[in-house]
């Protein structure tokens, strides 16, 4: 997977780069593997790789194959194989994953679940209401 | 059967001898076919029509790559129908098709390599090579039904949607990027830079690509669109991938 800061994947397995001009708001489901170097709001999917560069912010709920984070993600994470935090990494949301690796100097503010047989998909019923566009959604009542 | 279209510029006598090489080596090789030269008079549109009405399944573009931009959306509009191209002088879309100028690419339809590529839309407007948006400021581009959208922060992005681009920045790197086989269209971001003695540059390292099938446009003024070099729409607008639409004939050496 990921070998360094700038992390080993190529250009060719790259399919969608996010850079540090451009800012993506809304759900974004990525086929191939995913770069952030800027700002994504809303939702990160990928079933494939996703790095997170150390300039990035990410407002967003994320689930991917591996990650690697060297930047500021705000959200849950929900990662099939292995979860990388660098030491410029920055989060503050719950961890689901098989593998994790934090670098000394990396901030995790958040509940950490590293289990090789727990199930890392995202479960939309269970999920405590989330903030979307400062407003709180409330619970619907039948 | 085969059906030649000389653009309009060809009847300047300094064309002469071109034609008259590339007339005898489409003699030579058995593939010579009715020809018709393009006018302010005649309708593109019609006169293709025509001759795939009655039996023509091979259409060649003679001329630039003005020439190609202009027959080709005709041209994928007609079903069972091949696209073919002899450049005459060096032109971009040419060295993409690995298409050699003059009675050279003669060879290259002999040898009838077609391949199904796909073409953009914008709006009911064909592309070939990729759409430019001339400003990043105040436009937004909508993906998947809306369901996320990318704008650009620092307003200073040059933003092209690309099915096989050559432009702004003619690299390795950015040709790449661009399969018009896969399916899909790239939308690429590219922040300008001030350079050496002020001069705007593009940086292709902090370049943004987000392979789409299909997008909205939209803008708080109205900014006009270019497509393959020519402005044909407005904001909005919406752009999509047509899956291998055109057949066409290319040499070994394509970039694709």
């Amino acid at each position: 997977m990921f070998k360094n800061q700038e992390g080993e994947i190529t250009e060719k397995e790259t399919e969608t780069i996010i850079g540090p001009s451009v800012k993506v708001e809304g759900d974004f489901h990525g086929e191939g593997s995913i770069v952030v170097e800027g700002q994504v709001i809303g939702t990160l999917k990928t079933n494939q790789d996703l790095r997170i560069g150390p300039n990035a912010k990410v407002k967003a709920d994320v689930e991917a194959a591996n990650v690697l984070i060297a930047g500021e993600v705000v959200g849950d994470l929900y990662i099939k194989e292995k979860v990388e935090l660098k030491n410029s990494a920055k989060v503050i949301g719950d961890i689901t994953t098989k593998i994790i690796s934090i670098e000394a100097g990396a901030s995790l503010n958040g509940k950490c679940v590293c289990d090789q047989n727990a199930s890392t998909e995202r479960k939309e019923e269970t999920s405590k209401p989330k903030l979307r566009n400062g407003k709180t959604s409330k619970p619907e009542v039948l | 059967m085969y059906y030649y279209l000389y653009d309009s510029f060809l009847s300047d006598k300094k064309y002469v001898q071109s034609l008259a090489k590339i007339e005898n080596r489409l003699i030579d090789l058995g593939i010579n076919g009715k020809v018709e030269k393009m006018s302010v008079l005649k309708s593109i549109k019609e006169v293709v029509e025509d001759n795939v009405k009655s039996g023509a399944d091979t259409i060649i573009a003679v001329g630039n790559d003005k020439t190609f931009s202009k027959v080709f959306p005709i041209v994928a509009a007609q079903s069972n129908v091949t696209f073919g191209y002899i450049p005459i002088g060096n032109g971009t879309i040419a060295k993409i098709l690995g298409i050699p100028a003059t009675e050279k690419a003669c060879d290259v339809l002999s040898a009838r390599i077609i391949e199904k590529i796909d073409i953009g839309k914008v709006n009911n407007h064909y592309f070939f090579s990729s759409v430019e948006v001339p400003q990043a400021k105040d436009v937004s581009l909508e993906c998947n039904g809306g369901h996320f959208s990318i704008s650009s922060m620092n307003n200073a992005d040059h933003i092209q949607i690309c099915n096989l681009s050559y432009t702004p920045i003619n690299t390795e790197k950015h040709k790449n990027i661009c399969n018009p086989k896969d399916g899909l269209l790239e939308v690429v971001f590219t922040p300008k830079e001030k350079g050496a003695f002020g001069k705007d540059k593009f940086t292709t390292k902090k370049q943004s690509v987000f392979p789409i099938r299909k997008i909205k446009i939209r803008s708080n003024d109205t900014v006009s669109l270019t497509a393959d070099g020519e402005t044909v729409v407005k904001t909005p607008a919406t752009v999509e991938v047509l899956n291998r639409k055109l057949s066409i004939i290319v040499g070994k050496e394509r970039s694709f």
